[in-house]
């Protein structure tokens, strides 16, 4: 056999080694515009923003005054509206989609486990312009027919159903709009429930229904505080969406400016403001405040985001 | 007990001819991080033999190799000081090229790792990015290295067929292969047998005996009759210090350290 | 008293299963009662016209050719620019940042572009692009928003993957002397590649169904355009317009074209996942 050939012992660098280095700081780059991309969207939108916030101060969030025309705007109306549509979304979604999860991983006939599983999977990948859609030509005109006239029938003047049920029955409100929420985050909120209860050992579960325990039990005392903090970190991950969420919401919300008098109200949220208006604004005021209505819509979607992402993940070092 | 007083630490070397010296590795400290992991080794590789370290685990043997061809680089936050002396030349100089070292000293796995490709690929790979070799040449070059890792016959009616589809211990041997196809002067061998049948293993020793006529070895082992049958030299290794450094069969035979004689004693570790 | 506990938990335990049964039939009715929406307002609707005509004024016949076409084209170009930037981040993140502050970092900052409001990149983008780099409207502007939408979702993927390869294949690499880009771009990449491109699949679908960032940065165009510096059409803008509309073949087109969405970001998803279960099987 050969022994080494000397020339080899002083051999020259490989091909390509000279691209070493460019391609690290390829790399490198590509992260860093990920950085620069959030960066840049924070201060965009605080430069953007900033004409109406100083014009407004604070009145620009405890004034539900939205006028273009006089270019007074005070945005109490679409936040508030950002804010209960996207919880009460998560109030309709989350027990359905709890349920969901605990049918599929304890209870649902095993031929149907997969296919369920992976429909309620491809599901929450369906573009939210499609649940918008649906809402407005479908479920909202037989929400205005079979609920919300009924109901409005029904109530006694002067009471709380009264109350909750004012407005126009043409289906356009926030209840609809929360409803189609729900529906659109619901496959989204299933599929990560039941991936998190999948995690847990198959042994702690089978040791409490060794116990005699009932799936209720289990369920409750043993499968849920295992994933407790993720399972919160993914429905708050359900909220970020429902918040941030446009296409779904302006559809069915009515998109009137002012604060919601009821449940069956029309109301606005930021994203479907600034959706409706931005290509249409009248004038560097009302652009300004449809800027800044978006870092209020970031600061909140951030600060939910954050939580999640730290409750994510962390009941493994527990 | 203060287990981590340097005092406390008994310390043997048999002294080597410099001129028979191919890695010299010098008063060498390594940091994983803010913990220290070797602390001032000084160990000489006898060259065209094998080496072999030993010692509990967590002594710091992997470690020790991982310097020897600065694998230990690709991550951030480990870092070496010190000298290892490769033919008179520091390693661990900002200006050598780690590509061009690494082509001079080889590694090969604990796990056998054949590339996404096909067995021919896998030895060809290397060679591919150091010389411009033609066909016949290249076809020659993979022949000998798969003859000398002992896989030739096993595998040259399917060269074409994908690496990952061989046995374990021919994935290891495969990786034996695929490093000497670079002909490089020093082959570090991390545990090569511990994911390996006997039969195997037995096979991987043969190929690791042969080899040390061409290639300096350093070969880190669990297995202290491994170190017996296919090594020269042995470094016993304990806490992230060298303890004893002899010819294997002084080291085992009559080992100067009390340690060493508790650890092959078989009292500890 | 014993008796009294026992038959409790039996009513809990079956209330509880009962509860779950309803729910999921509630889910799948409500997700069933879409599709069967879908698939009745818009199959009828489904004809070659569509394919080959442009969108028509009110009352003239016409299709989404120029709506369809733009939507390839928007998303082409945004998953061209996203696959580069995504796939050498996570690459970044996998191979030389790992657990660096400045790594931390990032990843942090992609968990949040990885769920941010689209609206809010349709903003950015137009306060960039629309409003100074080029100053109008321009299919190029849409494809850079929809990249900015796909690339942590590349990147993340990138990352798991690059992760999931054992630590001694990239070792082995390396140690053969390989320059470290080149073990990474031809052995890691290489054995990464299935759960890369699910990722970029996944992408794909979720930028293909993207409407709000598109509003105020391609746009949108009556006419068919090839043009990435002109505004451009695209089959969410233009659903988004239609459905609005008051005229009863807008909504109509407006439907067909929600199925061709569904249709094919629900082909994408599918792919997507043979792909990630193709090596677990062999």
């Amino acid at each position: 056999m050969t022994a080494i050939d000397p020339a080899l012992s002083r051999r020259a660098p490989p091909k390509g080694a000279a691209l070493d280095p460019v391609f690290r700081y390829a790399c490198f780059a590509a992260a860093t515009a990920l950085l620069a991309s959030l960066t840049g969207i924070v201060i965009s939108l605080l430069i953007g923003g900033w004409p109406a916030l100083a014009k407004f101060g604070f009145h620009f969030f405890t004034s539900t005054e939205w006028n273009p025309v006089t270019e007074v705007f005070g945005a109490e109306g679409p936040i508030i509206g950002t804010l209960v549509s996207a919880i009460l979304a998560l109030v309709f979604s989350l027990p359905v989609a709890f349920g969901v999860a605990v049918f599929l991983v304890e209870f649902c006939p095993s031929p149907l486990r997969r296919p369920i599983g992976v429909a309620v999977e491809l599901l929450a990948g369906i573009p939210s312009i499609v649940y918008g859609m649906w809402g407005l030509f479908v479920f909202a005109p037989f929400f205005a027919m079979h609920v919300q006239l009924p109901l409005m029938t029904m109530a006694q003047p002067g009471s709380l159903l009264e109350k909750l049920t004012a407005g126009v029955p043409n289906g356009a409100n926030i209840f609809t709009a929360s409803v189609i929420l729900a529906i659109m985050i619901l496959p989204y909120m299933a599929a990560v429930l039941r991936e998190l209860l999948l995690t847990v050992p198959v042994q702690l579960r089978e040791s409490g229904y060794g116990m005699g325990s009932t799936p209720l039990e289990v369920i409750m005392s043993v499968s849920l505080p295992y994933v407790r903090r993720s399972a919160v970190g993914a429905v708050m991950l359900g909220l970020g969406r429902a918040l941030g969420e446009t296409m779904a919401v302006t559809f069915v919300i009515g998109n009137s400016h002012s604060l919601p008098k009821s449940l069956f109200d029309s109301g606005s949220t930021i994203a479907s403001t600034i959706a409706n208006e931005f290509n249409e604004a009248t004038g560097a005021m009302h652009t300004s405040a449809l800027i800044a209505l978006g870092l209020v819509l970031f600061l909140i979607t951030f600060v939910v985001l954050a939580m999640a992402r730290a409750l994510l993940g962390s009941d493994k070092q527990v | 007990m203060n287990a981590l007083n340097t005092d406390t630490f008994e310390h043997y070397a048999s002294e080597v001819p410099p001129e028979a010296i191919k890695l010299h590795v010098q008063n060498l400290d390594f940091f994983y991080g803010k913990n220290q992991a070797l602390h001032g080794v000084s160990l000489p590789v006898v060259n065209k033999g094998v080496t072999a370290m030993i010692g509990p685990s967590g002594c710091g043997k992997s470690t020790l190799l991982r310097v020897l061809n600065r694998i230990y680089g690709l991550y951030p936050g480990q870092k070496a000081k010190g000298m290892v002396m490769l033919d008179g030349e520091n390693i661990l100089d900002r200006k050598v090229d780690v590509a061009t070292l690494r082509s001079r000293v080889g590694m090969v796995f604990q796990k056998p790792t054949p590339f996404p490709m096909s067995i021919y690929d896998n030895v060809a790979f290397g060679v591919r990015l150091y010389e411009g070799l033609n066909r016949a040449e290249m076809d020659q070059r993979v022949e000998e290295s798969l003859r000398k890792a002992a896989l030739w016959d096993e595998v040259k009616d399917k060269l074409k067929s994908s690496g990952l589809g061989l046995s374990g211990g021919q994935q290891q041997r495969l990786c034996v292969a695929r490093g000497i196809a670079v002909k490089p002067e020093v082959l570090l061998l991390d545990e090569p047998a511990s994911a390996l049948d006997p039969l195997s293993t037995a096979k991987l020793e043969e190929t690791i005996v042969d080899l040390k006529k061409d290639y300096t070895i350093v070969i880190v082992t669990h297995n202290l009759q491994q170190a017996t049958r296919v090594s020269d030299n042995t470094a016993f290794m304990f806490l992230g210090r060298l303890i004893e450094f002899a010819p294997t069969a002084e080291l085992f035979s009559a080992p100067r350290a009390k340690r060493t004689a508790d650890y092959i004693g078989g009292r500890f570790g | 008293m014993a008796s009294f506990r026992r038959a409790r938990r039996t009513v809990a335990a079956g209330a509880f299963t009962t509860f779950c049964w309803i729910t999921a039939v509630i889910a799948l009715f409500a997700l069933a009662a879409i599709f069967w929406s879908l698939l009745t307002q818009g199959f009828g609707g489904l004809n070659l016209a569509v394919f080959t005509q442009s969108t028509p004024a009110p009352g003239s016949p016409g299709g989404l050719m120029n709506a369809i076409v733009g939507s390839i084209i928007l998303c082409a170009l945004g998953m061209v620019i996203a696959v580069i930037v995504g796939v050498l981040a996570g690459t970044w993140l996998a191979e030389y940042g790992r657990n660096t502050p400045y790594a931390e970092a990032v990843r942090f900052v992609n968990d949040i572009l990885l769920s941010a409001p689209s609206v809010l990149v349709g903003l950015f983008v137009y306060d960039v692009m629309v409003a100074h780099v080029i100053g109008h409207f321009s299919a190029i502007a849409g494809a850079v928003a929809l990249a900015l939408i796909a690339v942590p979702i590349i990147t993340r993927t990138t990352e798991d993957v690059l992760k999931l390869q054992p630590t001694a294949l990239r070792e082995s690499g390396v140690a053969l002397g390989t320059p470290h880009w080149m073990a990474i771009r031809k052995i890691l990449w290489k054995s990464a590649g299935s759960g890369i491109l699910t990722g970029g699949l996944l992408a794909f679908a979720r930028i293909s169904g993207e409407t709000a960032p598109l509003l105020f940065t391609s746009f949108g165009n009556q006419f068919f355009s090839l043009d990435p510096l002109r505004p451009m059409a695209s089959l969410p803008q233009v659903i988004f317009n239609f459905a609005l509309s008051a005229y009863d073949d807008w909504v109509r087109l407006a439907w067909v074209g929600a199925l061709i969405l569904a249709g094919a970001v629900l082909a994408a998803n599918i792919i997507a996942r043979i792909l990630t279960r193709e090596p677990r099987r062999s």
